[in-house]
């Protein structure tokens, strides 16, 4: 049934050292993930930094190795495929990067930066490649005149719709999207946010959304998943985990949202307070003694907590 | 630190190991035998087969290698042919000579340089700090035998200051107070042209870690505590920056040896790069390994004494 | 706030400005600013042309026969810069060993910022077991004393050409481009842009070649030319102990060499200081040159 399946996704660094620079042990940055995603709906994978969200995506898609665990992509096991350069599953999966401005090549124009997963996967002549490049400039709202200048040319949030051009160029299905917008400035993120809801309409995309922060997830997507260094504490739909938060860590990180209004300041204040003083208290009930969580339980049919093991 | 130095020593043995492969394998590549063109013409060719069977050069080359290199540890080289005695005796007198040449150069250098760094990054962007770096630009595009053969023209020929060839005034006995003055006399004006122009790193290298350190916020609270401009500099300062100095002293030793190739040869001075390039044009293929061997240990160990010294100063060339 | 940040964007997109594609014309503005580097380049292109553009006219073979009624003439009439022990013109020898030396300097500098860029550029971004093993080779070349390797290396060569010899003095010169390269390349392949086309299918060739490569293109061009400069000194200085050329084919090195003869040095200066004037403006502009491109390509360096 899954479109992308994630079982016990582990990823360890090793750490380095010693006479001979033995292996002294692991940095485990992601320990143990599974989850799936729907196709069409919008994933968020949320957790401060370090807590291996990123990883997770990267893994994914290839650019991390992957040290145990299985991945698979419309029924297919994609856990080795998708660290060949030229497989299938590139085209259908690709990313979004967090930097405008170090994931555009600054000394290509444009059009070959767009173009190079066309060059890659399909053969256009010159002349179809260059309408392919300036119908995508198009649809992310970019002026097709401007195929011919280069990266630094164009502002923060300019950059990141030629990165989305250049991730839907070959037709994609699943984009993971690593912290698309927290490199922009707040007025633009909105802009490029909304834009991206409007183009997985346009193109039936999927999105695993991987973000630090929650009011941008809260926006974006239908499925979260909390993370807390590497393993999940938390899973459920949008509504689950905003209305009704489980684990002691995400009704900390929900209390944390800001609150426009300003009547309910003192109130909001009050109730941060206490949750920060169960966090404390409940810590040690929460996480094993390595301070890691514990492994996830059904509460419902879609709602999923790393609560305490008894016994 | 004791993990870095034998990691490191243990990096050096094999390197030391191709090192004396290489130099081998090139020595037995050279046309020519020591025997070829040497030998009276009336003496029957069939007697220097007969040298060579005894020789071995006919034996597999591993095991002439192996033959060498055990020779070798036992500080043995062998036998030159042209000067028909032992090669340890023949390098004997001018180890020593190249060594008095190289010790005296890095005096001479630092002399020279560690002051004029000192200044170039205490008053960096005046008008001494751009004679200085001026100088030591000049220093580091002139090559090192030009420079010296202006030296020996100017002052060895035209002023006669200095003697132009030697290591010593023939007929002096060694041991008295002339011999001693004498080689003094001798060193001075290779060393120095050699200094000169070799100072471009060092006098670079403390012109940038002072004018660095200046900005540094201990320094900043030195002065701020009131102590004077020339304690911030001889008690803060310059402490801070002249300890890599130090460490840099092996790598100097590659430098020394390039240098001494040309200073030797062209003051006429005894030494092992003047060694060197006479055995060759004499195909005296025992000296040339020897000398080219102990060149490239004495630059292999200063590296490792570089690098050990540069793990003590500064730690975090150890996680490499 | 807005404001705040845009203008932390400014500064970034500054900072980033030196990664601009249009560099020849930070160059150019260098270059004018550089009134020292500007003679320098104009210097330069004069004797490249002149050396280069006379030796069609001029006989190699003519100058470098001897001729036993004109020995050691001072410079003259006939002979503008005089003549040496062979009776050779050391004018006509200084515009061939001119031409020479700069043949080889360049062809040793092209050869070694090959093999330095692709060996620094494929250890870098490979990395790992691959980076380590290629380091450590590295390492052994960078140790050898330079100067003796190659002349141990040109005795052996029995008839050696500017070719050979060039391929000798190549296998010891490209450790240290490489290594530059090399850091380069493990700083850039850590950035969003390769990532990306890793995951758009491009391969790792593709990628160390056509994306890594231009974004360490100012470095490799500063490195060459400063190299240029020192593979002259190096060249005239190996051909200055004789084992350089030989003297039918005259270079730079080879002139100054007489002045290995006491004699030589201290009375007929005609012979060797014309050749040790040359050697060193050529290396003072050649550095000239490469200095002001590193300030060119470094934005905080620039003075234009």
């Amino acid at each position: 049934m899954g479109f992308l399946k994630v079982e016990d996704l582990k990823v360890h660094f090793p750490i380095k050292g010693g006479l001979f620079g033995r292996t002294l042990g692991h940095v485990k940055a992601v320990d143990g993930v599974s989850f799936s995603l729907d196709k069409g709906k919008t994933y968020g994978l949320v957790g401060e930094s370090g807590s291996g969200k990123s990883t997770t995506g990267r893994a994914i898609i290839g650019l991390n190795h992957i040290t145990d665990g299985k991945i698979f992509f419309e029924d297919n096991e994609i856990t080795a495929t998708a660290r060949k350069a030229k497989s299938d599953i590139r085209k259908d999966i690709q990313m979004i990067f967090q930097d405008p401005y170090s994931s555009l090549n600054p000394k290509k124009r444009v059009l070959d930066i767009v173009a190079e997963p066309l060059r890659n996967f399909e053969s256009l002549s010159r002349k179809e490649e260059r309408i392919r490049v300036q119908e995508l400039l198009e649809l992310v709202g970019l002026s097709p005149e401007s195929i011919l200048k280069y990266p630094h040319e164009f502002s923060g949030g300019q950059r990141q719709r030629i990165g989305i051009a250049r991730a839907v160029a070959l037709k994609p299905k699943l984009i993971i999207a690593d912290e698309p917008v927290s490199a922009l400035d707040v007025s633009v993120q909105a802009q490029v946010l909304n834009f991206m809801k409007e183009i997985q309409g346009e193109l039936d995309l999927t999105y695993l959304f991987i973000s630090h922060d929650l009011g941008v997830i809260k926006h974006m997507c239908d499925h979260i998943g909390i993370m807390y260094k590497g393993r999940f504490v938390e899973e459920g739909t949008a509504k689950e985990i905003f209305n009704d938060p489980q684990h002691i860590y995400t009704k900390r990180l929900v209390a944390a949202i800001p609150d426009i209004d300003p009547r309910k300041r003192e109130e909001m204040k009050q109730f941060r307070q206490e949750v920060n003083t169960e966090y404390e208290q409940a810590y040690n009930d929460y996480f094993n003694e390595e301070g890691l969580a514990y492994s996830l339980k059904p509460i419902s049919d879609t709602h999923l907590v790393a609560l305490p093991e008894k016994g | 630190m004791w993990k870095f130095s034998v990691r490191r020593i243990m990096i050096m043995i094999p390197q030391l190991f191709v090192l004396s492969v290489l130099i081998f394998v090139l020595a037995k590549m050279m046309p020519g035998d020591a025997l070829s063109g040497q030998i009276d013409p009336n003496i029957d060719p069939a007697r220097i087969e007969e040298i060579r069977q005894e020789m071995g050069w006919y034996d597999p080359w591993h095991e002439q290698y192996a033959r060498w290199i055990g020779g070798v540890i036992q500080w043995d080289f062998g036998q030159s042919f042209r000067f028909k005695m032992p090669v340890t005796e023949l390098m004997g007198q001018r180890i020593e000579n190249s060594f008095w040449l190289s010790l005296v150069t890095l005096i001479f250098t630092y002399l020279i340089a560690i002051p004029l760094g000192i200044t170039s990054g205490r008053y960096n962007d005046t008008l001494r700090d751009s004679l200085i770096t001026g100088y030591s630009y000049l220093g580091f595009a002139t090559p090192i035998f030009i420079f010296a053969l202006v030296m020996l023209w100017v002052f060895g020929f035209q002023l006669g200051w200095f003697p132009t060839s030697g290591s010593v005034t023939p007929g002096l006995v060694p041991g008295t107070f002339d011999y001693f003055v004498s080689k003094v006399y001798h060193l001075i004006l290779p060393a120095l042209s050699m200094a000169l122009i070799t100072t471009y790193s060092t006098i670079q290298y403390l012109r940038n870690e002072i004018i660095d350190t200046k900005q540094k916020d201990f320094i900043l609270l030195a002065r701020a505590k009131g102590a004077s401009e020339s304690r911030v500099y001889n008690r803060h300062i310059f402490r801070n920056s002249l300890l890599p100095i130090a460490a840099f002293f092996g790598f100097e030793i590659t430098t020394l040896i390039g240098g001494s190739i040309f200073i030797e040869n062209i003051f006429g001075y005894p030494g092992m790069g003047q060694l060197l390039i006479e055995s060759i044009s004499l195909r005296d293929y025992s000296v040339v390994t020897a000398t080219t061997l102990l060149f490239g240990m004495a630059a292999v160990l200063g590296a490792l004494l570089s690098d050990i010294i540069l793990s003590i100063v500064d730690p975090r060339i150890r996680i490499k | 706030m807005a404001a705040n940040s845009a203008s932390v964007e400014n500064v970034d997109v500054k900072k980033k400005e030196i990664k601009s594609p249009s560099g020849l014309s930070v160059i150019g503005r260098e270059l004018i600013k550089d009134k020292i580097a500007l003679i320098s380049l104009i210097f330069l292109i004069l004797v490249v042309a002149f050396v280069y553009g006379i030796s069609f006219v001029l006989d190699q073979e003519e100058i470098v026969k001897v001729d036993l009624f004109s020995i050691y003439e001072p410079p003259g009439e006939e002979f503008i810069l005089g003549t040496d022990y062979g009776g050779r013109d050391v004018f006509g020898q200084l515009i061939i060993g001119t031409r020479n030396s700069l043949s080889i300097a360049f062809l040793v500098t092209i050869m070694t910022g090959l093999i330095g860029v692709v060996y620094g550029l494929l250890s870098g971004y490979f990395g790992g077991h691959v980076d380590n093993i290629m380091m450590r080779i590295l390492d052994f070349f960078l140790i050898l004393p330079f100067t003796m390797i190659v002349i141990a290396f040109v005795a052996i060569v029995p008839k050696y050409s500017i070719w050979t010899f060039s391929l000798i003095m190549t296998a010891f010169l490209w450790m240290g481009i490489a290594r530059l390269i090399r850091s380069k390349a493990l700083q850039e392949k850590e950035l969003d842009y390769i990532h990306a086309a890793k995951t758009l299918g491009t391969s790792n060739l593709k990628i160390v070649f056509k994306h890594i490569l231009p974004n360490v293109s100012s470095l490799i061009i500063v490195t060459m030319t400063l190299n240029l400069a020192s593979n002259i000194g190096l060249e005239s200085g190996l051909s200055f102990l004789g084992f350089g050329f030989p003297e039918s084919t005259p270079s730079l090195g080879t002139l100054l060499s007489y002045a290995r003869n006491p004699q030589t040095l201290e009375f007929r200066w005609w012979i060797w200081v014309p050749a040790s004037l040359m050697i060193l403006f050529l290396m003072l502009a050649v550095n000239n040159v490469g200095v002001a491109l590193r300030r060119a390509s470094d934005a905080r360096q620039r003075r234009g």
